[in-house]
């Protein structure tokens, strides 16, 4: 059974790169454009890991992290943070990792693998 | 609930978290920012020179170099000010706490940011553990609640939504707690009241005794209870917790559980003299290590 990746960026062409990056790569990829919508997707798909960006219109990365991490069935979903902004280590502490914007695909591949191994 | 916001800044990458957190909270109200800059001790010669805070020399004090000192700053936040205006930026000459607090009588700000100490290159222990002279002074005298981001951890990332009050249940945390509530009821966000039992001095010579550490714990609950919680209406989700441990660490801990996006606490020796008093050493070291900003609020916030 493919493992399932939830994709949440506003940024549509991130989205669609990291999609079909996922899929061509063996996975199912899903994705939201905004943290509500991420949520709802989240409670629905059960996937087996999140790639979060952190600035996005409405509540930021960190604020969907917080509700992710209250909902008793997915608050152990490991979440990735993708962002251009800097520091962004900081942003969610307990994030399994976080990549930088403009990331190498290898590099986002290799900590996705890593983390669904 | 802000309308008047002053963000004390040395304008160099020290305060450029503070800077985030500045900007945020100014366009979320839409009040007004004054970017406030002291430019340092004159001395007391013929010509007036201040030591430039970014290249370290003595420069002589002119209508000139203050003029460049302010496009150095609008250059330095230039990211920011194009997406808000209502920022004035202002300068002075003196001792950074006294221009701060001079200043801040005189604007009468609802809130005062301050960024971290700017250890340089001391990159000790002790100049990481300790809050610096300027912050001490200016968070114990300020007739306003001042917003401390000491590290680059602990600006925010996309606005309050859970805030933690700690409490010590002194006169001075009724007002940190009635500026935490009003925060969490103006944001709609989440309030977890928290106590810490200090148990580091009784580690000191003799064993705990856990029926007498367990007694506190549920004393402090009621007095939260008693206290706080009874005027929590219009805040939807708040969270009572009282743990023993060592009070600066247990509201780090506590915070970083919560995914606190803000810390507020008081503390009450106001009535020291500023020129010499310290924070308390748990208010000191929350700052400096919390990972999100701290509120230190040491008097009845103004309506």
């Amino acid at each position: 059974m493919k493992r399932k990746i939830l994709v949440i960026d506003d940024d549509t062409n991130v989205v669609d790169y990291l999609v079909t990056l996922f899929q061509d790569h063996g996975y199912e990829a899903v994705s939201a454009s905004n943290a509500q919508d991420g949520l709802s997707v989240a409670q629905k798909e059960k996937p087996d890991l999140i790639t979060l960006d952190l600035e996005m219109p409405g509540d930021w990365g960190p604020r969907f992290y917080r509700k992710l991490s209250q909902d008793p069935v997915l608050k152990n979903i490991p979440v990735v943070v993708i962002s251009g902004l800097s520091g962004i280590e900081h942003a969610i502490q307990k994030a399994a990792a976080s990549i930088n914007k403009p990331f190498d695909k290898e590099d986002v591949l290799k900590v996705v693998n890593d983390i669904l191994a | 609930m802000f309308n008047n916001i002053m963000f004390a800044t040395s304008a160099t990458e020290t305060c450029d978290h503070a800077a985030r957190v500045a900007f945020e909270i100014a366009s979320q109200y839409k009040a007004k920012l004054t970017l406030f800059h002291v430019l340092g001790v004159p001395s007391r010669g013929y010509s007036q020179m201040v030591r430039d805070v970014k290249t370290g020399e003595d420069i002589t004090l002119d209508g000139e170099y203050e003029a460049w000192v302010v496009e150095e700053i609008k250059t330095h936040y230039s990211r920011q000010l194009k997406g808000y205006e209502n920022v004035e930026i202002k300068l002075a000459v003196g001792h950074p706490h006294r221009e701060i607090l001079r200043t801040a009588r005189k604007q009468n700000p609802d809130l005062i940011i301050m960024g971290g100490t700017d250890a340089g290159s001391d990159l000790s222990t002790y100049k990481r553990t300790m809050a610096g002279t300027t912050l001490q002074r200016v968070a114990k005298a300020a007739k306003c609640p001042v917003l401390v981001v000491a590290r680059p951890a602990a600006s925010f990332w996309g606005g309050i939504s859970s805030i933690v009050f700690g409490t010590d249940f002194s006169k001075a945390s009724n007002a940190a707690f009635d500026f935490a509530k009003k925060l969490a009821v103006d944001l709609k966000g989440e309030l977890h009241i928290f106590h810490a039992v200090d148990i580091s001095q009784l580690h000191a010579g003799k064993p705990i005794d856990q029926d007498e550490i367990e007694i506190q714990l549920r004393d402090a609950r009621n007095r939260i209870r008693g206290r706080y919680v009874k005027q929590l209406e219009g805040i939807p989700i708040y969270s009572v917790d009282v743990w023993e441990g060592v009070p600066y660490v247990e509201i780090v801990k506590y915070a970083r559980e919560k995914q606190a996006d803000l810390i507020v606490m008081a503390h009450h020796a106001r009535e020291m003299d500023p020129e010499s008093a310290r924070l308390g050493s748990n208010m000191e070291q929350v700052i400096v290590r919390a990972n999100c900003p701290v509120v230190s609020v040491n008097r009845q916030a103004k309506d």
